[in-house]
């Protein structure tokens, strides 16, 4: 039993990066379309821009600042420069993103090498309680990963901005008609959610190391969230992170960790076959009869 | 001579009653138009008759055959051909793919008229498309758009045309020409029942009418005696003029 | 409210962007070739050229590297025009198509060993099981629409992968399984390359010849009235839930042989040749060439297989310089090369014909719309 909760807590990390990841596939998939495939290299960027900064002596929290700032900025430019063009045609956009992907991957293997790479651990030690130990610094990684979930919930579900949002997705022409500016938004949604998978990759490399490839296995899971939860909704890809986290522990504790994506993804198939707007449900489900 | 029959249909979207369970009987010796304000339940009534929608309550009868729970091809292929609202077509084809494919499908049971075009050209001519085979059908206009809905629908060989809003969107020139071509489909022995806002084109073309108010039917004879009802003109034409 | 109710189902509306924009893209720069496969002049003329570039190679004394990337091209080339009819006719895009091939593959490497069958005896399996589960793959597609059963697929493939690494003896684990050689056909040795090479190619070509007479068939147009109008489609009458799953079998048979021959030539089989990142790759060939065109996934599958060949760099430059090309490709050419040199030509023979005749032809551009 106490292996067990041991499990569940230790989940919960792994569970907060697959959400980092979700949110930001579900905004960006969910709302404006674009599926991007580069996306987890944004997570593997943020790790690596860690790893860099720190290897020069900068601490790990203005490293980490400085490394998602960056990773925003990144996912600004390429919305501006390169998704916003193929808005009209999403299978382009898909495909670009693949391309992007090797591109990415493949810069940063040119510039340092393909090896897994790690930092110090910036908060060692462990709180016990009971029996049970938390590793301090995944007990940090939770508690970032709730506070960017309310956040995004809260801006997406409840503020004027993301009424103004909702609306547009609704309806697009009567939106723009309204003066809300769509265009504006989208870019913003990327940029945001390019900011969170970089510091999803910020806190992985905390944990874990990192390789330059991290970023093609975590883009599966962010689909799988954002799927499994229901395109477009924040509270959903916490739900179905967690499931997919525990699935991760539990198959790892309990010796398949060789079958740990099969099941997430078999999970993932047989939900979008019989609820194919989601577990909890889509804003933007595929059309139905 | 074929019998639609539509008995006690009942269909709701959450909560908005469609169709607060109507009774319709549509021969194929009389054209028969539908109408009603908007949202009053007639496109439901075509979609539940032709399978896109399950009605939650009710039966559906082709000649007396229970057709309720057929899906939506099955029913294109017993001879009920239809159009749809936004003037459907299979836009990145050619015009004389998109009859063709509707030819080489539709109605397996050979019942009704004989139809005297054996090739798309001719069919392609008989609505007054003609010259247009080679076009894409989405760098039409708009009325022939209309029209080679109308076609595709046609080359299903159906016994039985649903017609929604054909003429919306049309100017009178336009809806006049539909007119004389509902007429000739009309003489072939094919039922022509539409939907449609056009009064001035309801009156001259249907013989009987159906009014339809918030999913019931309030209305339903020969159109001389229906346009003058009082509870119509309230309801339908009071708010028209 | 009624006009809501009356909406066409529509295949991108995951997305209300997507969808807001699908009817601007359909008005877009879709060519002739979105219309199946015309014949004319200059494609009896391409093709023969092809034909003949394909058969000649290897008197071209081409060299062993070169002649084997083309030998994979080939393979390659028959998986695409499978996936074709799905993607190009009928519209659906499935991301399955490199586990398909994988089925082919491990069908003909596992009957060879336990049954001790050769390539021949093994290939109508290959193509029947890969078939069978390529409609199982696209069951989803009656389900689910666009981008998401485009990522189930994607799935489907990775489980494949990871059911294939963990198969133990049965598939071989990590490792994968040996076959034997192909030994002789038609008193040809094909261990040697230049004929193994010229036996992917006619099957190739004879997998383009099948796509086109699919796409000139009224089977093709069936297809493409499900891609273009599926709700139009039911209503005259078309079973599209029985044809998207027909048009996956068939597309399936082609992944099947494509597998069987590519298992027989390579010898060695392992589950990273059929995950989701190559079939990835396919797709990219595919939209790259253009998949309503018949010669599209030809050049797809010529330019990605050979692109960083020809480039000859270190391979992480290669990949990035790949990337990029990739990036500029799609973000200049939409619609896939073919296309665009399709309209490039035809543009510049009608600027011919319209120099020789007197003014260019309006024919029913002159009737008004109605409001």
């Amino acid at each position: 039993m106490v292996t067990f909760i041991q499990e569940l807590v230790n989940s919960l990390s792994v569970a907060s990066v697959i959400i980092l990841m979700g949110i930001g596939v579900t905004l960006i998939f969910g709302l404006t379309g674009i599926i991007n495939f580069a996306h987890g290299e944004f997570l593997m960027l943020g790790g690596i821009g860690v790893w860099v900064l720190v290897s020069n002596g900068l601490g790990y929290i203005p490293a980490l600042l400085i490394s998602v700032a960056l990773v925003g900025l990144l996912g600004f430019l390429l919305e501006r420069g390169l998704f916003q063009f193929t808005l009209l045609r999403p299978n382009n956009g898909f495909m670009a993103s693949l391309g992007l992907s090797i591109v990415l991957q493949h810069v940063v293997i040119r510039i340092w090498n393909s090896f897994s790479k790690s930092i110090p651990e910036p908060l060692p030690g462990v709180w016990e309680i009971g029996q049970i130990r938390f590793i301090k610094m995944r007990v940090v990684v939770v508690v970032v990963t709730a506070i960017v979930v309310a956040v995004t919930f809260f801006t997406i579900s409840r503020s004027r901005y993301g009424l103004a949002l909702r609306a547009s997705l609704a309806d697009r022409q009567t939106a723009a008609l309204m003066g809300i500016p769509i265009r504006r938004y989208i870019t913003v949604i990327f940029a945001y959610g390019s900011a969170i998978a970089g510091l999803g990759g910020a806190l992985t490399i905390a944990l874990f190391p990192i390789t330059p490839f991290v970023g093609s296995e975590m883009i599966m899971l962010g689909f799988a969230v954002s799927l499994i939860a229901g395109l477009g909704n924040v509270a959903g890809v916490v739900g179905a992170g967690l499931i997919l986290g525990l699935v991760n522990g539990m198959s790892g504790a309990y010796g398949t960790p060789e079958w740990t994506n099969a099941y997430s993804f078999g999970l993932m198939i047989v939900i979008l076959i019989f609820r194919p707007q989601g577990l909890f449900g889509g804003t933007m489900g595929p059309a139905i009869e | 001579m074929t019998v639609l029959e539509v008995s006690g249909i009942r269909k709701q979207f959450g909560g908005v009653v469609a169709l607060a369970g109507i009774d319709v009987t549509i021969k194929s010796d009389e054209i028969l138009g539908v109408i009603g304000p908007n949202g009053s339940g007639k496109t439901t009534l075509f979609n539940t008759v032709c399978g896109i929608y399950r009605p939650d309550a009710g039966r559906v009868r082709w000649n007396g055959e229970d057709i309720t729970a057929k899906a939506a091809f099955q029913i294109g292929r017993l001879g009920i051909g239809r159009t749809f609202q936004q003037a459907m077509s299979f836009p990145a084809l050619s015009v004389r793919e998109n009859v063709q494919i509707a030819m080489e499908h539709g109605s397996r049971r050979g019942e009704g008229a004989i139809r005297p075009w054996s090739s798309p050209e001719e069919l392609l001519a008989f609505v007054g498309l003609e010259g247009f085979a080679d076009e894409s059908a989405n760098a039409m206009p708009f009325g022939n758009l209309r029209r080679l809905g109308i076609a595709v629908a046609l080359g299903g060989r159906p016994s039985q045309l649903l017609l929604d809003e054909p003429a919306a969107g049309l100017n009178e020139a336009e809806s006049a020409e539909l007119v004389q071509l509902f007429r000739r489909v009309h003489q072939l022995g094919v039922g022509v029942c539409l939907i449609d806002h056009h009064v001035g084109m309801m009156a001259e073309l249907c013989g009987n009418l159906i009014v339809l108010n918030f999913g019931n039917k309030i209305a339903d004879g020969p159109t001389d005696t229906i346009l003058r009802d009082a509870k119509v003109i309230e309801v339908y034409l009071g708010a028209q003029s | 409210m009624e006009a809501q109710w009356g909406q066409p189902l529509n295949k991108d509306s995951h997305s209300a962007v997507a969808v807001a924009l699908d009817a601007a893209e359909r008005h877009g720069a879709d060519g002739e070739s979105t219309r199946g496969f015309k014949p004319s002049w200059e494609l009896a003329a391409v093709a023969a050229l092809i034909v003949i570039g394909v058969l000649a190679l290897p008197w071209l004394k081409p060299g062993y590297r070169t002649l084997s990337f083309a030998l994979t091209t080939g393979v390659t080339a028959i998986v695409l025009y499978g996936m074709a009819i799905p993607f190009g006719q009928a519209g659906i895009m499935s991301l399955g198509y490199a586990g398909l091939m994988g089925f082919g593959a491990y069908t003909a490497a596992i009957l060879s060993r336990d049954f001790g069958m050769n390539m021949w005896q093994a290939m109508p399996f290959s193509a029947i099981v890969a078939a069978v589960f390529a409609g199982l793959f696209g069951l989803p597609s009656l389900r689910i629409s666009g981008h998401h059963f485009a990522i189930t697929t994607y799935v489907m493939c990775e489980l494949l992968r990871i059911v294939l690494t963990n198969g133990g003896k049965f598939t071989g684990a990590a490792t994968g399984l040996d076959l034997p050689p192909i030994g002789t056909v038609l008193g040809i040795n094909m261990d040697k390359l230049a004929n193994a090479y010229l036996l992917v190619a006619v099957f190739m070509l004879a997998s383009i010849l099948v796509a086109y007479l699919i796409g000139r068939s009224s089977y093709g147009r069936t297809l493409r009235s499900i891609r273009e109008n599926e709700q139009l489609a039911r209503s005259v009458g078309i079973n599209t839930n029985l044809h998207k799953v027909v048009a996956f079998m068939v597309s399936g048979l082609f992944a099947g042989v494509g597998g069987n021959l590519q298992a027989y030539n390579y010898r060695h089989i392992s589950p990273d040749l059929y995950g989701g990142s190559i079939s990835l790759n396919f797709a990219l060939m595919v939209m790259l060439g253009g998949a309503r065109t018949i010669f599209g996934p030809l050049t797809g599958a010529v330019i990605v297989t050979f692109l960083p060949e020809v480039m000859r760099i270190d391979p992480v430059d290669s990949r990035i310089a790949y990337g990029l090309a990739l990036i500029a490709v799609i973000m200049l050419l939409p619609g896939g090369v073919i296309a665009v040199t399709e309209r490039v030509y035809r543009r510049l023979t009608e600027t011919v014909i319209a120099t020789r005749r007197v003014g260019p032809s309006h024919a029913g551009s002159s009737s008004a719309r109605g409001d």
